[in-house]
């Protein structure tokens, strides 16, 4: 009998102490983090931007944190799936009762629970998607709870599109995407942004997602004349569009996304092939110091960190919201989001968040602080040529 | 010219691999008038099989990077005799598991049973494996061959090629050797293969492995093109299925006719409309089977009451 009662006594004997553990954490601030870390084609984003926000909240609660509390992260894998993030969503808000949330990786995933924070008043930095409608849902309420510090579709496209109207020599200007809903809104940006520049696509090719030869469709495109070819697309299609491109032996000035950044574009083109394609990124590891220094801290700790960029920009979105509550003196949602609006100076990876959000605009990051970027042996770095260092703010219209 | 010559090349190509799927169902469908519906997620666990393999000969994990110099013409048949071990075995236990039961049986409980079996296979190839596609470069290398302006990889040509040889392979074993003449006389009619001594059930199952092996090959020669991914497999056993009819399910020759009709097809409306392609293979499914069920080399049987 005492030999069944002993663990129970013991159990008993610590309780006070497990309170203890209890009562201490319940002074911390939680934030949650919600995204894809094991399903789709976006979990690489996912723990890149995981480890990003990690590091910041080392710094932040090494400097003492933040209104004399430690900060933590309550994290939620998605998987990729709406259903699971919605589910995330309510168990970060209502149970772990989250002063804000950083998150998701995928638009879909975002556009499916935006209306919980909204309604709960929770903010939210949307640290990884792209889809340009994920601010603007709630831009008319009085108050919008969502906010980004990402690529925004719209304004990449802004800078890709400046770029190839400027590198093209015959003004021939080629479209090709794939026939989802991310390639096609993409065509749509690209098509009126090429419109403010007086041109038109010479051709607007589709393909399927799946598809690994594109030859059909380039032939198509190259019988256009086109010397340069945005291409709208995920990374695996996109790097099947360079294999196809080298069967035919035709490379236009190819430009993408930053969807081109994940490691599957550069595992199936390989390592040559990868080089001809030019993309609009947000920092590279070889923008600055700060980049230089987080992605050696990063690597130092983690076996591998797939995409820096959303490291760099999750890294961002928690020193932003720091900022802010630290400006709110409270974890109050709607004072944290009041804040947001007011913060000014904050320093980050990508740059200096000087009044990064206002009443009308809830995007941290814009065209002016994206660069072009490409794949150099198996690395993304920095693109520059003399195009790219000629382009102007009037270049960059959107 | 030049385009066409290169949508020939990329349609062949692609024609392939769906006439190697097709091939498959036409011989479960000739022995024992079912079809393995999960025919595609045994093609993806060939290609897992076969990238896996070779990682391990390189010393690398299950889920690591290969590099160009990883991937040898060794390692690859290395992979391929790992899948031709595993996949039978797989075939087998399909046959005990999901066919056999409902074989003869009124209803079509075998559709769903196959179906089923193949989403077990699949969704233990994402427990293992991962959502992520595994690329594996070709062990004849990335470098394209240039035939008239048109380009071709080498794995391509070997997709070609493989293909053609095991039509011709099956050809021959069919109606050159014994073992060939049991398989068209259970294909025939069972009871009197049966009466006239054939052991009906080890043709069946032999059907049921070489089925296996021929999805397995199929996603170890497509992997290198498409890498391996859990989610290839639906697409590619749907087109190949498409093939099988259109060329005719109940003949090997017909179904390595469909697949490179359907790999040309689109190709060749991708020139024109790429939005086209799925549109203009099922209506030529769909007419096909107006004008000829049987499918264009089928064979029209006449029921006899």
């Amino acid at each position: 009998m005492s030999f069944a009662r002993r663990p129970f006594i013991a159990a008993l004997a610590a309780l006070p102490f497990v309170f203890a553990a209890f009562s201490a954490s319940a002074q911390d601030i939680k934030i949650g983090y919600n995204s894809d870390q094991s399903g789709g084609g976006a979990a690489e984003h996912g723990l890149s931007g995981l480890y990003g926000v990690q590091a910041a909240l080392e710094d932040i609660n090494k400097a003492g944190g933040v209104l004399g509390r430690k900060i933590v992260l309550i994290n939620r894998d998605d998987t990729g799936q709406p259903p699971k993030s919605i589910q995330n969503m309510n168990e970060l808000i209502d149970s772990e009762k989250v002063a804000a949330v950083i998150g998701p990786t995928n638009t879909g995933n975002a556009l499916a629970w935006l209306h919980l924070p909204q309604q709960k008043k929770i903010p939210v930095i949307s640290h990884v998607a792209t889809g340009t409608d994920i601010t603007k849902r709630y831009e008319k309420e009085a108050k919008n709870y969502i906010f980004r510090v990402s690529m925004v579709d719209r304004e990449q496209v802004a800078l890709l599109v400046a770029y190839a109207v400027k590198a093209s020599k015959t003004k021939k200007i080629a479209l090709i995407a794939d026939s989802t809903g991310y390639g096609q809104g993409g065509v749509k940006d690209a098509t009126e942004i090429l419109k403010l520049h007086g041109l038109t696509p010479v051709a607007n090719e589709k393909f399927q997602p799946k598809d690994t030869d594109m030859t059909s469709q380039l032939s198509k495109v190259k019988t256009s004349g086109a010397d340069v070819l945005v291409v709208y697309a995920l990374a695996d299609a996109n790097a099947h569009l360079m294999k196809s491109m080298e069967k035919m032996a035709y490379f236009p000035v190819t430009l993408g996304s930053w969807a081109n950044l994940a490691t599957p574009f550069v595992n199936i083109a390989g390592k040559k092939l990868a080089e001809n394609l030019i993309f609009a990124a947000s920092v590279t590891e070889t923008s600055n110091e700060r980049a230089k220094a987080l992605n050696a801290r990063i690597l130092a700790k983690e076996k591998n960190l797939p995409i820096f960029v959303c490291a760099a920009q999750g890294y961002d979105s928690m020193v932003i919201l720091a900022a802010a509550i630290k400006k709110a003196g409270s974890i109050d949602g709607e004072k944290i989001r009041d804040a947001l609006e007011a913060i000014d100076g904050v320093q980050g990876i990508i740059k200096m968040y000087n009044n990064p959000f206002s009443k009308t605009d809830h995007e941290g990051l814009g065209v002016a602080d994206f660069r072009l970027a490409k794949w150099k042996d198996g690395k993304v770095v920095d693109f520059e040529d003399a195009i790219a260092k000629s382009l102007t703010a009037a270049d960059l219209k959107k | 010219m030049e385009a066409i010559l290169q949508a020939v090349l990329s349609g062949l190509a692609l024609g392939g691999i769906y006439a190697l799927v097709a091939l498959g169902f036409n011989i479960t469908n000739n022995t024992t008038k079912t079809l393995n519906f999960g025919q595609g997620e045994f093609l993806v666990a060939g290609a897992f099989i076969g990238v896996t393999l070779v990682l391990v000969l390189s010393g690398k994990g299950h889920t690591g990077v290969l590099q160009p110099e990883d991937v040898t013409i060794v390692k690859y048949l290395t992979g391929l005799v790992g899948i031709i071990a595993v996949l039978s075995a797989l075939g087998v236990f399909l046959y005990y598991t999901a066919v056999k039961p409902f074989v003869g049986a009124a209803g079509l409980a075998w559709v769903m049973s196959t179906i089923g079996f193949g989403i077990i296979i699949q969704n233990t190839a994402l427990g293992i494996w991962g959502p992520a596609p595994l690329a594996m470069p070709s062990p004849f290398g990335n470098e394209v061959i240039r035939i008239g302006g048109a380009g071709i990889l080498p794995q391509e040509i070997l997709i070609f090629v493989v293909s053609v040889l095991v039509m011709v392979a099956l050809d021959l074993v069919l109606l050159k050797t014994k073992i060939g003449k049991a398989v068209r006389a259970v294909a025939h009619n069972k009871n009197a293969a049966a009466l006239m001594g054939i052991n009906v059930p080890a043709i069946v199952i032999l059907a049921f492995v070489v089925s296996s092996c021929l999805a397995g090959l199929g996603g170890l020669l497509v992997a290198p093109i498409t890498t391996a991914s859990v989610f290839m497999g639906l697409t590619l056993a749907l087109k190949a299925f498409s093939a099988a009819i259109i060329g005719g399910l109940d003949n090997p020759r017909g179904c390595i006719l469909g697949g490179f009709m359907l790999g040309l097809i689109e190709s060749l409306i991708g020139l024109w409309h790429a939005e086209l392609r799925e549109i203009s293979i099922f209506v030529l499914i769909i007419v096909v089977l107006v004008v000829k069920p049987e499918g264009l080399l089928g064979r029209r049987i006449a029921e006899k009451v």
